[in-house]
């Protein structure tokens, strides 16, 4: 039983609408995996399908091995873009009532929480009704009922939204110490900055389907062979004229260059070095936004990323 | 089915509900209403005291003094009967005609505008000998009052006509007396006589029933539609299913509603029910109402079943919607059928095993209340009363599957209004079969 999650074929249509369209992925235990992709690309609807909230058309679904069930619903701590909290409870009753839906005892859950409300600053608020609290709090109120039974797989869509820095980096504490854990941690996010800094593992998807996969290192990797940052005393043209180069462009006051296939870089620079003064020369690794449009592209699909 | 979870379900709703300032204000406030509006009742019917100061037109020229004595002699048994509670004092002034009829009518009619005198009376034997005798006043709503003038003025010209054929006066006496027609109810276990109070105690639980249906079920309907505006719904659905749901919150909102009876039985234990009780026995020999424990028991049974009925209906009509706005059109619909069961009431408390009776009793949406009404005032057959409770379940239980699919569907509807046949769409749906009907998605 090596992956937490994993989806095989799977689809869902609203009416006449395709939200999600024969996808299949799975998520390895002990990873960060990271879904992404623009707003409308089908994320909420696959974590829905995850989490047995919307049943997919067709395609099959397991969790731990298994399709949900009760004992794999308790597993899994879901933290849904569309979140409130009854809004006339107080805090306290609030955190026991989402603890007991999960079968999670008063006591324990009280052993469970009293960290977290310790360094959320929540303990002053905890008699307090959530009509009383501001919406960062009630964030973090949501976030200590997701975890509350500590659960063995972790699903969070867009976690980080509204809350302040000191807050979004106790939690990234927790997900790290989470998975030291052996515990699994999806997120779902179109903030790739977020996703590079956490995720090991990504799948893009955009338009109902995926158009990516693989562990952010690789995938990296393979988008960096042949990637050169230059700076030179010299035109575009004259960069993209040496022998070996497959395209040239200006970037930032630098030059990006493109080696042909089976060029290496030190005969690439060697010939630049005789002809032009080199300033500054560098391996070029792109960031996830770059991979991120260059999947789109190949994918034949066009941009339709909005960025927050 | 997984009670714990529905246990922590039933517990929020009820402990969340009971603990507001509302329930408690509601809870105490409605009995203290309703003492009030007894005492109200009972300070108007005393109020029919009072001295009574009216002119007669005697046209027959030999009533007048005969009516007064009757009047007073009335006036001296209702005393020595009520215990001190007085009835109307008549005082009769004779008024002989001057000029026309008409003439002194209208000056007649002036005084009682200048409130020299409470009314007028006109005695025309013509009219006596139709039944008829005319009153004017400036309070027509006077209905104690009036009734015994009536009486006294029909004994009065009866007693003047059996003399009139030489016939002893004394067959007056035997003649006014009332017919009292004692009613027993036939049951299995013998008769037992029906003294009213019983009638009162089945209105009462009807009144209960009727308004547990309604205010409940209302609440049923804004929980629901709450969980979805304030986006709590995915929450709570990552860990319990959506007929888990539903069913806490019924039986969360039922116990609620059953909290609430049992503070009133207490406080009508403790100070109404003397007050009822004393009140009702001053116009007979009532009593404290005895409630037969199966009537207790019919009430429980078509109570649970009604409740979970319309509370089905309404969860069904909160889900597609996002504000209680929307849902209020739909709203009327159990609204009609819960008042539909209880404004038969006349019907079939004339006739309770009449067709009538029979059809709503196995109607299901106004089984509960009627067929609780039939147990209560007759013996229906015992395959009527298993057949409304079958029909009662079933359709309960059908409603419920449908309520569930919908609420499954629409609980994580937003966005716009759902129309009808969207809805009914949502039904039809099943997973891996066909596409999920439309929705607005994230």
């Amino acid at each position: 039983m090596e992956n937490a999650i994993e989806l095989s074929h799977v689809s869902k249509a609203f009416g006449r609408f395709q939200a999600v369209d024969d996808l299949s992925l799975h998520v390895p235990r002990g990873s960060m995996f990271g879904l992404l992709g623009p707003n409308g690309a089908g994320k909420t609807t696959t974590i829905r399908m995850i989490m047995a909230i919307t049943a997919p058309d067709t395609g099959s679904i397991q969790i731990l091995g298994r399709p949900m069930d009760r004992k794999t619903q308790n597993q899994i701590g879901y933290l849904p873009e569309e979140r409130g909290l009854y809004r006339k409870m107080k805090v306290i009753d609030h955190l026991y009532f989402l603890a007991a839906i999960k079968e999670v005892s008063r006591d324990t859950a009280r052993k469970r929480i009293d960290g977290w409300l310790e360094k959320m600053e929540l303990r002053p608020w905890l008699n307090k009704k959530v009509d009383e609290l501001s919406k960062g709090m009630q964030q973090k109120v949501q976030f200590i009922a997701t975890i509350v039974h500590d659960p063995d797989i972790l699903i969070l869509d867009e976690p980080f939204s509204g809350l302040d820095p000191i807050n979004v980096a106790l939690m990234r504490d927790y997900f790290i110490d989470f998975r030291a854990r052996g515990k699994t941690i999806v997120f779902c996010t179109h903030v790739l900055e977020q996703a590079e800094k956490l995720c090991d593992e990504i799948t893009l998807m955009a338009r109902s389907k995926k158009i990516l996969e693989g562990s952010l290192k690789d995938l990296k990797r393979r988008s960096s062979e042949g990637l050169l940052r230059l700076s030179a005393k010299a035109t575009v043209a004259e960069i993209g004229g040496l022998p070996g180069v497959a395209s040239a462009k200006a970037f930032d006051g630098q030059y990006v260059v493109e080696l042909q296939k089976g060029v290496a870089q030190r005969d690439f620079l060697k010939q630049a070095l005789e002809r032009y003064d080199v300033e500054a020369f560098s391996q070029k690794e792109p960031d996830l936004e770059e991979i991120y449009i260059d999947a789109v592209r190949n994918a034949g699909i066009e941009e339709t990323r909005t960025i927050e | 089915m997984n009670w714990k979870k529905i246990f922590a379900i039933v517990r929020r709703e009820y402990v969340e509900r009971v603990r507001t300032k509302a329930f408690w204000i509601a809870t105490l406030l409605i009995p203290i209403l309703f003492l009030g509006f007894l005492a109200i009742q009972i300070s108007i019917s005393r109020k029919t005291g009072g001295v009574r100061n009216i002119a007669v037109v005697d046209l027959t020229g030999n009533m007048e003094k005969p009516l007064a004595a009757e009047l007073t002699a009335i006036e001296a048994k209702q005393t020595k009967e009520a215990e001190g509670r007085k009835g109307p004092h008549w005082s009769l002034e004779p008024r002989p005609v001057t000029g026309s009829v008409d003439a002194t009518k209208d000056a007649l009619r002036r005084e009682v505008l200048a409130k020299r005198m409470n009314g007028y009376l006109v005695l025309d034997a013509k009219q006596l000998e139709n039944g008829e005798a005319e009153y004017f006043s400036s309070t027509v709503s006077d209905f104690i009052a009036q009734v015994q003038l009536q009486d006294a003025i029909r004994n009065v010209w009866m007693r003047q006509k059996i003399q009139a054929r030489g016939l002893p006066p004394d067959l007056a006496n035997e003649l006014e007396r009332r017919m009292n027609m004692k009613v027993f109810k036939v049951t299995e276990k013998g008769t037992a006589e029906e003294k009213g109070a019983g009638i009162l105690a089945v209105l009462v639980f009807l009144i209960l029933m009727y308004s547990t249906f309604f205010m409940y079920g209302y609440q049923v309907m804004r929980g629901t539609i709450e969980e979805k505006s304030s986006r709590i719904v995915e929450i709570v659905i990552a860990s319990v299913r959506p007929t888990e749901l539903m069913l806490g919150k019924i039986i969360g909102i039922g116990l609620v509603g059953l909290t609430q009876y049992f503070v009133w039985s207490l406080v009508a234990m403790n100070l109404s029910l003397p007050v009822v009780a004393g009140f009702l026995a001053g116009g007979g020999d009532m009593g404290v109402p005895r409630i037969p424990i199966s009537m207790l028991g019919y009430f429980m049974l078509f109570f649970m079943l009604g409740y979970f009925l319309y509370a089905s209906i309404y969860t069904t009509i909160a889900a597609p919607f996002n504000t209680d706005q929307e849902a209020q059109q739909l709203a009327m619909i159990p609204m009609m059928l819960i008042l539909g069961g209880f404004l038969v009431y006349p019907a079939v408390m004339n006739n309770p095993n009449g067709g009538v009776a029979l059809f709503f009793s196995l109607f299901p949406f106004t089984a509960s209340l009627v067929m609780f009404l039939r147990t209560a005032v007759s013996e229906p057959p015992a395959w009527q009363i298993l057949l409304s409770i079958v029909l009662l379940l079933g359709t309960t239980v059908v409603l419920a599957w449908f309520a569930g699919r919908i609420y499954r569907v629409g609980i994580l509807m937003y966005g716009k209004k759902p129309t009808i046949p969207e809805i009914l769409r949502w039904v039809r749906y099943s997973p891996g079969k066909a596409p999920q009907p439309e929705a607005k998605v994230g």
